[in-house]
């Protein structure tokens, strides 16, 4: 016996957005802000991150500012990533740890 | 992490997220589900667990960094944007029974077991007797960003082998996923908890839902049903496959839907398990929670509460683990152990006047573990949880109550949970024998969530099946 079956997926129902422009004029000058989850040693790759860009001449916004981004404040603390950004004056984020 | 970088990426200011190898994937379709293909990644060399400090750190330098700045700085070409896919009525494949479930476990779409083929005809069919508008949309399911509508529910309740008159279980639990509250989003996570969904109310004898022997196993239809098909959207409309948000690092078998046992809960005069939310005894609800570790808790012997209570604090202490991080770090008093005891044991303290409330007192006052162990839980043997703080810095900071912190010794007894009402209790399982199971809860993702079951035929019917302005 044949059977004709339907699709047990679901459409997308987000709409498709280009990423953010790069700063294809390099890090000299911009405000890098840092995220993090508060997992998988963020506090030893953070510190030696923050070394090289700024090396590079960008200045680092720590990730204290943001707040916890899994934890359980996190729907507030990523709620707020776009108004901190904008009055951190911040050009790019760095986002971790996922593992 | 993610979701963070999204959140960026929509304020338009670039995001390069840190991940660690086999993790990519799941970023990347995290980031579809929210809009966005071709998210930045920047790959440590290993996962920073199981590295040195001088490892992790020189190969971070040597390679990841390169891959934030060029993250950070140059724009690429996103390949393989999301293509076309079937709509809901599209016949998507044709065959036999065998060729079917070949095709559906190549593509992802079954779980290995045999299905009932969902042809057009089975779902139509299994919504029409509800009364259901099929295009209704329930919301948006996460991380997959598809859209939970009744059909799609229809669909995998079909395959499942669910009947029509389950639907309204069905439907609460998919309300449930669409909402904030429960977390759906992270039902991939590393310890591979698995949702098990309670059933409370009349609503469990009136659908026909198992609660006696073998409660919480399949065998029954209904409670096996129900469970597969959880299991099935999760897979199919919320997105946990292996390939994409599934990391589950061993997974639990999946959870048939449990039954309480209303019954005896009305002899002896407690609330239900979904009481602990606000609903009475004569209400129907459903509640869903995200599971790790279980214990049996055998041969619990004594007749009375005083006897019986040091076993079964016992149990939950030694389902309780790592657990503890979400009294405090990954969670802020989210540890919410279930602790399901036999009709047997729930007469013990109905015989002796007890309430639910005071079982919960006493095991908040009998689960303790001592200090030094919850504090090396949540800090030495853990990386989830910044900062290696004592308890008594955590109490002194208004993170946790003083129980935590009555005084200095290493070995003082602490609980393992915030405040009493926090242990969660159910009934259920063969009346005639006195065993329990403890039940450790994966804190906020996956967060306890109950709902009203309404069974009640529904009056959407101002949709058809097939009509253009539906949808379809």
């Amino acid at each position: 016996m044949q059977y004709d079956v339907v699709w047990p997926k679901s459409p997308l129902a987000t709409a498709r957005r280009p990423l953010a422009p790069r700063l294809t004029d390099g890090l000299a000058g911009k405000r890098v802000g840092f995220l993090w989850d508060y997992m998988f040693r963020g506090e030893e790759l953070f510190p030696v991150l923050a070394r090289e860009l700024e090396a590079r001449g960008a200045e680092v916004v720590g990730y204290d500012v943001f707040g916890n981004t899994h934890g359980p404040e996190e729907a507030q603390v990523v709620g707020d990533i776009p108004s901190v950004i904008a009055a951190r004056g911040i050009d790019a984020v760095v986002s971790g740890v996922g593992a | 992490m993610l979701r963070a970088s999204v959140a960026a990426e929509r304020a338009g200011v670039p995001s390069v997220s840190l991940v660690s190898p086999g993790f990519e994937r799941q970023a990347l379709a995290t980031g579809r589900g929210l809009g966005f293909d071709g998210m930045r990644l920047a790959v440590l060399a290993a996962h920073p667990d199981g590295q040195s400090t001088d490892d992790m750190l020189t190969s971070f330098r040597s390679s990841t960094l390169g891959e934030v700045v060029a993250g950070l700085t140059t724009e690429t070409r996103v390949e393989g944007a999301t293509t076309s896919e079937p709509t809901a009525l599209e016949v998507v494949a044709s065959g036999t029974i065998d060729e079917l479930h070949d095709l559906f476990c190549a593509r992802g779409w079954t779980d290995g077991s045999p299905f009932v083929p969902p042809t057009r005809e089975r779902v139509e069919a299994f919504i029409a007797a509800t009364g259901h508008d099929p295009w209704r949309s329930l919301g948006v399911a996460r991380p997959s960003g598809r859209e939970i509508t009744v059909w799609s529910v229809a669909v995998n309740a079909v395959m499942a082998g669910c009947l029509p008159q389950h639907l309204p279980v069905l439907l609460a639990v998919a309300e449930i996923l669409a909402g904030p509250h429960y977390g759906v989003e992270h039902s991939g996570n590393t310890t591979g908890a698995d949702a098990l969904m309670v059933l409370s109310g009349p609503v469990v004898g009136e659908l026909g839902f198992s609660h006696g022997p073998g409660a919480h196993r399949e065998g029954e239809r209904a409670n096996t049903s129900v469970g597969r098909w959880l299991r099935l959207f999760l897979r199919n409309v919320c997105g946990f496959t292996a390939d994409e948000h599934d990391k589950a690092t061993f997974g639990n078998p999946a959870k048939p839907l449990l039954a309480e046992d209303m019954e005896v809960l009305a002899e002896i005069g407690w609330p239900s398990f979904a009481g602990e939310f606000g609903f009475g005894l004569d209400e129907s609800a459903v509640s869903i929670g995200r599971i790790n570790s279980t214990v049996m808790i055998g041969s619990v012997f004594g007749d009375t509460p005083e006897r019986i209570l040091p076993y079964l604090a016992d149990g939950v202490v030694r389902a309780t683990g790592w657990d503890l991080t979400h009294v405090f770090g990954l969670g802020r008093g989210h540890y919410l152990p279930l602790l399901l005891i036999s009709p047997m044991i729930a007469r013990v303290f109905g015989r002796a006047g007890w309430s639910k409330r005071q079982v919960q007192e006493a095991l908040f006052e009998q689960a303790r573990v001592p200090a030094w162990k919850f504090e090396a839980l949540i800090g030495e043997w853990t990386n989830l949880t910044a900062g290696r703080r004592t308890l008594a810095d955590l109490v002194a900071a208004g993170e946790l109550p003083s129980a935590f912190a009555e005084s200095a010794d290493p070995d003082r007894l602490v609980p393992i949970v915030t405040e009493s009402s926090k242990f969660l209790i159910a009934v259920a399982g063969d009346r005639n024998r006195a065993n329990a199971l403890a039940m450790a809860n994966d804190g906020p993702h996956g967060w306890w969530t109950s709902r009203f079951v309404d069974t009640s035929p529904s009056l959407d019917l101002a949709c058809r099946i097939g009509d253009d302005e539906c949808g379809a």
